[in-house]
C-alpha cells in the first residue's frame, strides 16, 4: 500500500493514507464545512486510476464517511470496501491532482466527466458549496505528490 | 476439396469435404488463392457462436472465379476477385441505400446458422450468392496480399474513420490496435488527421501502429484520458474509435474524447453493459455512433483505391503466412495473441 512507508510527521504524499487522516482532520475541523455539508447523509469513495508513469502504479481507492458536515472515519481502503459506497468518483490521478491543487472545479469537472460520478449526480451536485468546501480543505493539506521532485 | 472445418470448441482440422456448385444463378464459385483468420472466427472456434462439426469456416478471400450461374454478368470465369465477408442481396431497400449490411437476406460465409449455413471462405473453393454483389474485381496491379482485407478488416476501419468525419485540425485516438484498428489508424492519417493516438496494451500491435505512423500509447503504463489530453491542451480527442468491443474499451473511449467529440464503435458488442451517466454524455454533447457490421459493398471501392495509392498499406498487419493445411496452428497462434493476422493458401 502507499501508504505504508509514510512517516507520521512527514509531509504527506496524496493518495496515501496519511493525506486522507489529514484530510479527514481539516474537514473535522472546519466550521463552513459543517454548514455546507449540513445535511449531507452517505460515504464517498475517491478512486484515483493509476498511472504508473506519474508514480502510481495501481488504482487506490481513498473513502470518507461523510455525515451532517463531519467526517466520521476513512482513508485508503480496498476496492470491495470502496465499491460499496453510496457514491463513487473517479478520475486519472493527473485529473484528481488538479483537482487537489484547486485548478480544477468538482462540480464542473464532474458534469463535464472529467471526474465519473457513480451514484446519484444531481443529489451530489446540489451540495456545490460542500463539494467546494471539500476541495479548499484539500489545499489545506500539506501536500507532495509522486511525480514531482 | 481440403477446407477447415470446427470440430469441437477450440478445436479445428482440415477435411475433405464436398465441392462447391452453382446452386443458385447469381452464385459463383470462387478458387481460393488467399484466405486469412478473423478475429470473428474465433467467436466460432470457441463456441459462443452457433456452428455445428464439420461447417467450414471463414469468409476473408479472394480468388480468381472459377464458374458462375446464368444469372451473373459482372464477373466471369478468369476474373480475380475479392470476397466480401457479408453477403448482401444489392436489390432490397436497404442494400438500394447503401446499407447492405442490414440487407433483407443478410447471411455470411463461414457464420454457421446466424450467417444463413453459408459454408466458409478457409478452403480451396468457395460458393458466392449474389456475386454481382458480393465480388469485386481486383486491378492488374494488385497483389493478393494487399487485396485480400477489403473485404473485411479493411475496409471496416476504412469505414469507421470516414464516418467520423475526420479534419485535418481533428486528433483521433483508435482504442485497440488489432486489423480493424490498425486500418482504421492508417484510415484516420490519410483522411488528414493531425495526429492519431493508438491505444494498446501490447507491444506486439503498438509497435504496428507505430510503423504506420499513429502514435503509441501503452495503456498500461500511461492512463489514456491523461495521455490525450497532455496532446490537446486539456481538451481530449476530436474523435475516438472505439475497435475493441468491451465495456472497458467503451468507458476508455468516452473518456479520452472531449466535449462536443465523436465516437465511432466499431468494435463488435452482444451482451455487454455498462452504466451511463446520460445527463453527462447530454452536457459533454458527445456524438456517438454505433457501427454495426460494415457496409463493405458501398465502401470497398474507395477501400481499395486508398490500398492502390498506396496510403492504406496491409502488408505490415500479416505475421504468419501459412498453408491451409496448417490453419489449426494458425488459430492457436492468433487465438494467443502471438500472430497479428495469419494468411492462409490453399
Amino acid at each position: 500500500m502507499l501508504g505504508a512507508t509514510e512517516e507520521d510527521h512527514a509531509v504527506p504524499t496524496f493518495p496515501t493514507e496519511p493525506w486522507f487522516q489529514d484530510l479527514i482532520a481539516q474537514i473535522n475541523g472546519s466550521a463552513d464545512y459543517v454548514e455546507a455539508a449540513a445535511t449531507w447523509e452517505g460515504d464517498i469513495s475517491f478512486l484515483v486510476e493509476a498511472e504508473p508513469d506519474k508514480g502510481i502504479p495501481e488504482d487506490v481507492w481513498g473513502l470518507l464517511d461523510l455525515w451532517h458536515g463531519t467526517c466520521r472515519g476513512g482513508g485508503v481502503v480496498d476496492e470491495a470496501r470502496g465499491k460499496a459506497s453510496a457514491y463513487v468518483i473517479r478520475a486519472p490521478y493527473s485529473r484528481w491532482k488538479e483537482v487537489v491543487v484547486g485548478d480544477l472545479d468538482p462540480v464542473r469537472a464532474m458534469m463535464q466527466g472529467k471526474l465519473r460520478v457513480q451514484g446519484d449526480l444531481p443529489t451530489i451536485v446540489r451540495y456545490v458549496r460542500a463539494a467546494n468546501e471539500l476541495v479548499h480543505l484539500c489545499g489545506e493539506v500539506e501536500t507532495t505528490f509522486p511525480d514531482e521532485g | 476439396m481440403r477446407a477447415v472445418v470446427f470440430e469441437d470448441a477450440g478445436v479445428v482440422r482440415v477435411a475433405d469435404v464436398p465441392d462447391p456448385v452453382v446452386v443458385d444463378p447469381g452464385d459463383a464459385i470462387v478458387r481460393v488463392s488467399r484466405t486469412a483468420i478473423c478475429g470473428s472466427d474465433l467467436h466460432f472456434f470457441h463456441l459462443k457462436a452457433p456452428v455445428a462439426p464439420g461447417d467450414v469456416l471463414g469468409h476473408e478471400a479472394v480468388g480468381v472465379v472459377e464458374s458462375v450461374g446464368g444469372g451473373v454478368t459482372s464477373v466471369a470465369p478468369g476474373d480475380r476477385v475479392i470476397v466480401a465477408f457479408d453477403i448482401a442481396c444489392g436489390s432490397c431497400w436497404f442494400c438500394r441505400r447503401g446499407e447492405t449490411q442490414l440487407c433483407d437476406e443478410a447471411a455470411a460465409l463461414g457464420a454457421g446458422t446466424f450467417g444463413g449455413d453459408l459454408p466458409g471462405a478457409q478452403a480451396e473453393l468457395v460458393r458466392v450468392p449474389f456475386a454481382d454483389v458480393n465480388l469485386l474485381l481486383v486491378p492488374d496491379a494488385l497483389d493478393d496480399e494487399r487485396a485480400l482485407f477489403v473485404g473485411d478488416v479493411l475496409t471496416t476501419g476504412f469505414y469507421a474513420a470516414s464516418i467520423a468525419r475526420i479534419g485535418p485540425d481533428d486528433t483521433v485516438a483508435v482504442v485497440g490496435m488489432g486489423p480493424v484498428g490498425f486500418f482504421a489508424a492508417q484510415a484516420a492519417r490519410a483522411l488528414g488527421a493531425r495526429s492519431v493516438h493508438a491505444l494498446d496494451l501490447d507491444a506486439d500491435r503498438l509497435a504496428l501502429a507505430e510503423r504506420v505512423g499513429a502514435i503509441p500509447v501503452d495503456v498500461t503504463a500511461r492512463h489514456p484520458a491523461t495521455a490525450l489530453a497532455e496532446a490537446t491542451d486539456g481538451r481530449g480527442a476530436d474523435v475516438v474509435i472505439e475497435a475493441v468491443g468491451s465495456p472497458t474499451a467503451f468507458e476508455s473511449a468516452v473518456n479520452v474524447v472531449r466535449r462536443g467529440g465523436r465516437v465511432v464503435v466499431v468494435g463488435v458488442y452482444a451482451g455487454e453493459t455498462v452504466e451511463m451517466q446520460l445527463g453527462v454524455y447530454w452536457a459533454r454533447a458527445l456524438e456517438l455512433k454505433f457501427v454495426g457490421l460494415c457496409p463493405v459493398h458501398a465502401w470497398w471501392d474507395r477501400a481499395l483505391a486508398a490500398v492502390v495509392a498506396g496510403t492504406i498499406d496491409p502488408i505490415p498487419l500479416i505475421s504468419h503466412r501459412l498453408p491451409l493445411e496448417d490453419a489449426p496452428r494458425g488459430y492457436e497462434l492468433f487465438d494467443r495473441r502471438e500472430a497479428t493476422k495469419v494468411v492462409l493458401t490453399p
